[in-house]
Formats: structure tokens, sequence, C-alpha cells
């Protein structure tokens, strides 16, 4: 849609206000005619044009400046589902099962997509787009270099192929070329990233990328079994080997190999390989400590030769005159965590250490510290008042992600406001997500769901029902979709306030949710709206709803929903109280199919309805099925229709045999 | 795949029941509870169809209103449409109604109207956006200088006015080949001209030139690009005003026919009226040009060139004529 957009501009430029000045100049006083005003004007602008013009200096922008500045405009939209969908009543993702399903099968059709591209470069030449949007272009992932050269290693290296390149490099050596010290660090660093094997991608195309996960792209909770394979560092595999063939090597080659064992756990070779470089007299470098203080707690076994270890690494690493970085500190604060009974002071330390080395703490080391500080099931402040000082630090800045683990922060903070019931602390943490593009430290769709699950559930318990159906309606389901439990939740709020004439919607939205298959969900529903008695209004609303309950259990497809005695009954006395008696009738016959039991009170109920309808015939079946179901209230319930009904000598017949019958002792 | 779009079907005539809710009640209630035979009997189908696959898997389940419904009434619109979108009916609450009547009827309601769908929309430039964008603009502006606080120092300041127009789509490119004219006003008042640097000018820029405004407007798009057109454009108004200054030998050539404005000296009209005049005069006076300059300078003389020029330069208004008929009674003495 075209929306042309008219700029006009007085384009005051330099240029054009000299050339009429020139002019001025050498033709000296403008003419500007012969009337007596105009002169007059031109006194005048004589006079005014003394007083100078100052046109400012241009301003000048980024690109994207313009449409970032009309991006800051937009709010969040709370009634649409994210971005990604098709805002369409039949196309939006209901239940969380269809975000995940709906997002998955966006993310297989563009890698099916770039597959193709990738691998049909020729019919993808021509360039549309202006200017150049380089990612939709083809990309080389097919080898073209064959021949035996060092070029050769380095696309190698480049597409990821382990397997190639060590094949490679060990002809060229074979052959005796030199290969250069660079591309041997670069094949090093591929082999122990990816622990000697090739990265999953070169097997098909349904699989994502293996390089960093930014957490706004990653879908849904799909682990891919690789995920769960941990591979494990060989002994003597081909980084060792080329390692040890090398004829000189220097840092890098074992920072390469020492970040290769730590993460894939040779923790002991790790250090032994450390020793050995210090023996061979080279300086490590930060990367190399940040490997070694994160395996440290797996090296060690009791709590303070943990700590010793990493105090240890730290002052060599002062020694040999390396920074810390960002990174060498989140790894102390969670190897803290397994530190026991040191890690709190130690934990304040490392921040302070922190702050003046000038490293701002991100989200990952205000993570772990309260990790060290928080332990869940305990009672007392826990990890409150530490909570509260980093909101407080953190109030009004922009996070970015500069730690992998920073996206676990505001899971576990609003897990500590949960467990401390800390309505107020779990606000702040909340306006620090909606504080300008923070939502994305949220991490993936899980954790997002995680977090919200949380804080949906102590406001159910801390807050008034109207603020509750206030944050309801702002973050469900646009932002979350609520599992059983935060409806058991939601219903156990609006029981505590006393507002069960919501209820009806509230089914309704427990049906769009997908959960009313749950029967646990069905049950706490039904039973509140059976509990009290309500207005007529109200009654007629819940016995409508009452009426969508049972066809559920009707359609119930996938036999997880079955009648139990107090849904069956439950059922019941709703249409009852809303006089609602052709369906209550139609229930009677349900109990006998589901081998269910009504209750005492239901009998009397029907029996009065009988008795105000004036059915007698029905009174006496009535009578008849209690006697089926051997209920205890089968005398009580004879004597009343005796009593309250005008019958005909057979159904006094029958009656009188089940009120003796009933009398009995049963044994 | 035949259920879902019969179950589709069935939960459009169930919605519209309440919309709709008098004329076409009873026709869409029929067509609801005919179709639920079918789909009624299509879900229990579904589970033996798809007894693999993700866990439990349901037929679809009713679909529900559109969001309007939960749109609460002082919510940010701003938020709801932020960029030109096509209109989306189960996003905007307004019961809007488009085409041509149905048969005694009205418009077609909004839900699946194509026409609503091909015409350009400006949901998102209500007031309160247009508000918010112009505040998110405003640290990209420079002040305007203080002393230009009227339109006249303006226009006397700056008196050239360049115009270009950006222009704004959503397509593969960017590039807009409109982008690049450019148009230059200027009033040729403020020009230094004399009269006949004036004339020549008129003359070489031809249609250019509005009378009434007393503005030349040259406009270019020869050039590719936006800048060339712009320097194209300066030029040419730096060589139409040195050009008109100039005079070329040619120009003393310049006929009666070639002048822009009747002038009576030399004219056929003023020789006839001195023949006339001296045919008709007194004969003592004699011949020779004193007499010629004698009548000339007499006042009747002057009023009829007035008259004379005037009719021939304004053309034939009622003003003109009348003046003429009263000069042309002077000099006869009628």
């Amino acid at each position: 849609m075209a929306a042309p957009g008219r700029h006009v501009g007085h384009y005051i430029q330099r240029n054009g206000r000299f050339l009429l000045c020139n002019i001025d100049q050498v033709l000296g006083h403008r003419s500007f005619g012969c009337t007596t005003a105009v002169r007059q004007q031109a006194a005048e602008a004589n006079k005014e044009s003394a007083e100078s013009i100052v046109i400012p200096r241009k301003k000048t922008w980024s690109k994207e400046a313009v449409l970032e500045a009309l991006a800051s405009t937009v709010g969040r939209d709370s009634t649409a589902y994210s971005y990604q969908f098709q805002d369409d009543p039949y196309l939006s993702p209901r239940t969380a099962v269809e975000f995940k399903l709906y997002s998955l099968s966006q993310e297989s059709g563009r890698s099916a997509a770039k597959y193709f591209v990738n691998s049909n470069p020729k019919f993808f030449t021509k360039d549309f787009a202006e200017p150049h949007i380089p990612c939709l272009m083809p990309e080389t992932v097919s080898l073209c270099l064959e021949e035996v050269s060092e070029e050769a290693l380095k696309e190698r290296i480049n597409l990821r192929k382990v397997t190639a390149a060590v094949d490679m490099y060990d002809q060229l050596v074979q052959a005796g070329t030199a290969v250069s010290l660079e591309t041997t660090h670069g094949l090093l660093d591929l082999i122990s990233l990816y622990c000697d094997r090739d990265p999953v991608e070169d097997e098909g195309p349904q699989t994502e990328d293996t390089e960093s996960k930014d957490p706004k792209k990653k879908k849904g909770n799909y682990r891919r079994a690789s995920d769960f394979l941990k591979f494990s560092w060989k002994e003597n595999n081909n980084a060792e080997r080329i390692f040890n063939l090398l004829p000189e090597r220097d840092t890098r080659c074992y920072s390469a190999l020492i970040r290769g064992m730590v993460k894939h756990g040779a923790y002991a070779k790790a250090f032994s390989m450390y020793t050995d470089m210090l023996n061979n007299r080279l300086t490590a470098d930060v990367h190399i400590f940040n490997a070694l203080i994160s395996a440290a707690p797996e090296v060690r076994e009791k709590y303070n030769e943990k700590w010793e270890l990493i105090t240890e690494l730290l002052k060599q690493m002062n020694e040999q005159k390396i920074r810390p970085n960002l990174l060498t500190f989140n790894y102390v604060l969670k190897a803290l965590r397994r530190c026991g009974f040191l890690a709190k002071t130690q934990s304040l330390h490392t921040l302070s250490e922190m702050k003046a080395l000038g490293i701002a703490p991100t989200l990952a080391s205000y993570d772990h510290v309260l990790a060290v500080f928080h332990r869940s099931g305990s009672s007392g402040p826990n990890g409150v008042d530490i909570l509260q000082e980093v909101v407080a630090e953190l109030a009004e800045t922009n996070f970015t992600c500069q730690d992998p683990h920073d996206v676990m922060f505001f899971a576990n903070a609003i897990r500590v406001c949960l467990d401390n019931k800390d309505l107020e602390l779990a606000y702040k943490v909340h306006s620090l997500i909606e504080f300008g593009e923070n939502y994305r430290l949220l991490g993936d769709p899980f954790h997002q769901s995680v977090y919200y699950g949380r804080f949906f559930n102590l406001l159910c318990m801390m807050e008034h029902v109207d603020v509750v159906l206030k944050w309801y309606k702002r973050i469900i389901p646009s932002l979350y979709y609520p599992n059983p439990q935060g409806m058991k939740d939601l219903l156990q709020a609006l029981d505590t306030d006393s507002r069960l004439d919501l209820l009806p919607s509230i089914w309704k939205d427990i049906k769009s949710f997908g959960h009313d298959n749950k029967p646990d969900v069905v049950e706490d529903l039904l039973s509140l709206m059976t509990r009290d008695n309500h207005s007529a209004e109200v009654q007629e609303s819940f016995a409508a709803c009452a009426l969508d309950i049972k066809s559920a259990f009707d359609l119930n497809l996938t036999s997880r929903l079955e009648w139990t005695n107090s849904s069956l009954s439950h059922v019941t006395m709703l249409l009852l109280r809303a006089n609602q008696t052709k369906s209550a009738w139609e229930m009677l016959p349900l109990f006998k199919s589901n081998n269910r039991v009504p209750s005492d009170d239901l009998m009397n109920s029907f029996l009065s309805l009988c008795h105000t309808d004036g059915t007698s015939q029905k009174a006496v079946e009535l009578v008849q099925m209690s006697a089926a179901f051997c209920l205890p209230t089968t005398p009580q319930l004879a004597k009343r229709a005796l009593a309250e009904f005008d019958l005909t000598e057979e159904q006094r017949a029958i009656l009188s045999e089940l009120e003796a019958a009933g009398g009995e002792p049963s044994d | 795949m035949a259920s879902r779009t019969t179950k589709a079907l069935l939960s459009l005539g169930r919605i519209n029941i309440p919309a709709l809710g008098l004329n076409n009640a009873v026709s869409r209630v029929t067509y609801a509870t005919a179709l639920s035979v079918n789909s009624s009997s299509s879900k229990k189908g579904a589970p033996e169809r798809n007894g693999r696959g993700f866990g439990s898997r349901k037929p679809r389940r009713e679909a529900e209103g559109p969001r309007t419904e939960k749109m609460p009434v002082d919510q940010d619109w701003t938020a709801v449409y932020p960029a030109a979108t096509p209109f989306r009916p189960g996003s905007v609450p307004l019961p809007v109604r488009m085409g041509y009547p149905v048969k005694g009827g009205v418009p077609p309601e909004k839900k699946g109207n194509l026409e609503l769908i091909k015409i350009p929309n400006f949901l998102h430039l209500t007031p309160a956006a247009i508000k918010k964008h112009c505040e998110a603009l405003k640290p990209f502006c420079t002040e305007w200088p203080s002393a230009l606080d009227t339109d006249a120092k303006c226009d006397e300041h700056f008196p050239i006015k360049v115009e270009c127009t950006d222009y704004v789509s959503s397509g593969l490119s960017v590039r807009n080949p409109s982008a690049r004219i450019v148009q230059l006003k200027v009033k040729l008042s403020v020009l230094n001209l004399d009269d006949h640097a004036r004339k020549k000018m008129l003359k070489l820029v031809g249609e250019r030139y509005c009378k009434d405004t007393d503005v030349l407007t040259i406009t270019t798009d020869s050039c590719p690009l936006r800048q060339q057109n712009y320097d194209y454009a300066q030029y040419l108004l730096t060589v139409l005003y040195h050009e008109s200054w100039k005079t070329e030998a040619w120009e003393a050539e310049k006929t009666v026919a070639d002048m822009e404005e009747y002038s009576w000296e030399g004219s056929p009209s003023q020789k006839n009226i001195m023949d006339l005049l001296l045919r008709m005069n007194v004969a003592g006076e004699g011949e020779g040009e004193e007499v010629r300059e004698q009548l000339l300078g007499r006042s009747e003389v002057q009023e009829y060139k007035d008259s004379v020029t005037r009719l021939k330069n304004e053309g034939d208004n009622e003003g003109s004529v009348l003046q003429y008929k009263e000069a042309v009674k002077k000099v006869f003495n009628l």
C-alpha cells in the first residue's frame, strides 16, 4: 500500500542565499517597484537584515534512527497474540500447544526455504531487494576447492566441516606443506568446539543452527536428542594428536584445547594441560582462566578446596597480568553456588571486586548471587533483601544479553518473590521487564511461561480480584497461556473475593486454552458453582455453563474426562436450581451408565421437584432408582413420597415395600 | 480437511447470528443446523484418522469471537495499528459497512469484505498517533531561526523555494523514480531585471512564468538523481538571469509582431490620428514638425493615446471602450 508522503522543505541552502546577496552587492539596492509601501518595506528590511539570521547546523543521523524513533511510540497491544502469527481469529494460537506448533512450523518452513535456496543457488541469482538484503541471498554451504592446499583447509574450517578439515590437514602435513599458525589455530578451535565431530546441521535441513542461540530466536521447548548426548572428550582424539605434532605451540593452541576439554567434560585433563603450559613458560589468556574457573568445582570435592582452587587461579591470573572480564566473575559466582557456606560472604566480595574493576554486573551475576542467598522451601527472609537491592540497582536500565545465563534471572527472581509472598517486590521486578526492551531478557517461551506462571500465581494469592482480573486481561493470552494450575489459582482468587458470577466466562476461557479435558479443573469449577445459592440470572448462567460442561464430557475424545460422583451431582444440582427440569431428568440415567451413585441431597431435591411438578409416577420411579442404588436414604424418600404425593394403590404398595425393605439393618 | 472447513463455516454461521439479529437469522439458523450434523459426525471421525501425532490430537475447537470483543474501550489504538496494514475485521472494533447494498438491504458487513481490504486505510494515522509521532520526531528537528517569524521575511531573505518529494511504499525496493523531480520557484520581482531583461526573460521561459503570481517555476527531471536535478535547476536560473541581461546583435531586428505590449508611438493609430487632425485642423497653422509636436502636446491627443493603448493592451472591456469613446469625442469636439 503506497502512501506518498509530501516533504516540502524550504530548502534553505547557503548557496541560494549567497547568490542573492552577491547580486545585491554587485547591482545595488533591489528595486521592488514604484509603490511607496514597498519602499517602506524595503527600508524596514534593510534594518532587519542587521539582525542576523542564524541558520542552525543540519543534524545527521543513522539510516534507521527515524524508524527507531517512531517505533518507540508503539506500546503493547494486550489483546493481540505474538506478532509472528497471523492476526485473524481463526489463525491465532489459542493454547500453548498450538503456539508451539505454529511457531515450530514457521521455523521449519523458513529453514526448508533456506535449504532450497542454499542447495540451488543458480536459481536465486537475481537480487530484487533494494537496498541489498544479504541474508536472503544463497550462502555457500558446499565445498568448492578440492585440491590439497591451505585455502581448501581454510574453506573447510569456515564451513565447519570438522572431519574434512582434519583430513585436509593430515594430507597437507604428509605432503610436507607448512600450514600457517593462524590456520592451525582455527583448526584447533574448530575441533575443540565440536569435540571432533561434525556439527549436527550436516545431517539435514530440519535442524536449527548450532551456533550461539539467541534467546529470542529459539522457539518452544524443542530439545533435540543431540542436546542430551553429552559429547565427551576422548583420549588422544584429533585435537590432541595434532597438538602434539605441532612444532611450536603458543597460547592460543593451549587455549583451544583447554576450552574444548572443559566444554566436553575432561576437567582434570584441562588442569594438567594448564600446568603443562605453565611449565613451558607461556602465559595464559583470559579465556583459559574462564574455562578453568568454570571447571574448578568439578575437580575438587570439599567446599573450601573448591574455593581455594579458584582463588589460586585468580592469583595466577593477577601475576600473569591478565585482566578479568565479565565472564570471569560470572563463572566465579556460578562456582560459588556449589561452595556451600562460603558462598554468601565471598559472593558479595566478588561483586564489590567487579565494581572496583569497573565491570558492571549483569543479570547472570545477580542470578547467581540470588541463588546463593535463596533456598526454596526454607522459612525466614530468604533472599528478599538481596533482591530488593538488586532491583533498586537495576531500575530504569536497559539490559542487553551479555552472558547466556542472563535469561534465567527473571524466572528465579519471581520465584524468590513467590516463596516470600512479597507482592511489592514482584511488581518491581515486573517493572524492570516492562522498561524499554527488557522483555527480551525473559528467554525462550518456556522460561517466559514459567515467569508469568509464577507471577500470576502470586497475584492470585495476594491481590484483590479486580486487580487479578485486570492483570488477567493484560497478560493472558497475549503473553502467557495459563496451565491448569494457573486456572485453579484464578478460581481460588474468584472464590476468595466472591466473584463467582464470573465463572461462566472463565469456563469459556478454560475451553479456549484447551484445559476442558483436565478433570481437576472441571471438578473445581463445578464445586465452586454448586456450593452456594446465587441470584436467578447467575443461576441461569451457571446452568448454561453446566450444560456446556456436560457436552464437554459427552464429546470426551481423549478419554481423560470421566464422570465422577461429584461432577455428576454438581451438574444435576445446577440444572435443578435453574429449573431446567428436562435436562435434569436426562442426567439421572447417566448415573447408572457411568456406574456412579447420586447423593442424598440430590434425591431429595429431585423429590421436591416432582412434588412441584406433580408427577407422582416419576416420584415412584425415583424411589425405585434410589433403591437400585442401595442408597441409605431410600426409606426416608419412600416415606416422603407416601406423605406428599397422592398415589395409586399400586404405587403405594411399591413404596411401602421399599420403605420397609430399607428399614432392615443392612449387613 | 473438509471437516475443518465445515466447522469453520459452522462457527461463521453461529457468530453471525448475534451480529445480524433480525433479517437473516432464520436462514442462518437453518444453515447452521444443517451443517451441525455433518460436523459432529466428522468430529467423531477425526480421532481415528489422527491416532498418531502430537499427543492428544483434538479436532479444532470452535473458533472464538474476534478479539474486538475483548478490547477495552480506553485501549491504546496506536498499539493495535502501529503501521500501515490491511484492514482486519477481527481487530477493528467498528461496525463498518461497505459495498453495494444487498437487494433491499444494507451494504455488506465488514467480516470477509474484500472492498474494505482493497482500499488503503489510515487506521495507523489517527490524531493520537500523529501526535506521538511528532513528539518522537522533534529531536531530529532543529530550531527555526527566530529572526524569520513572518512569511514576508522568509520571502525576502530566501526568495528561492525548492520543492522535492519523497515516496514511501512497501515493496521490494525503496527507490522511486519520481523522487528525482525538483521544482524551483522564484518571484521575478526579486530578481534585478530592467525592462529589456524582463521581457527577454519572459520570452525565454515561456510557459514557466505565471503572470498572476509573478512566479517563475523551473521543474527539472531530466537527470536520474535529485542532486543533479537540483544543480541543473540552479544552473538554469543563473543562466537565464545572465542571458536576459545580455543584448545580442540580432535583437535589434525585433519587429512589431514580437513586441509584448502595444506602444502607441510609431503605430498606425498615431499616424492616422495625426493625418486626420492635420487635415481636419485649422488649415492656417501650416505644415511641419512643430505642428505635429503641438498636436501631440494637446491633451485630447494624449487622452486618445492612453485610451488606444489601454484598449490594445487590456482588451475589450467596458471601461476601456468607454474611455476610447470619450477620447474620440473630445478629439473631434463632438
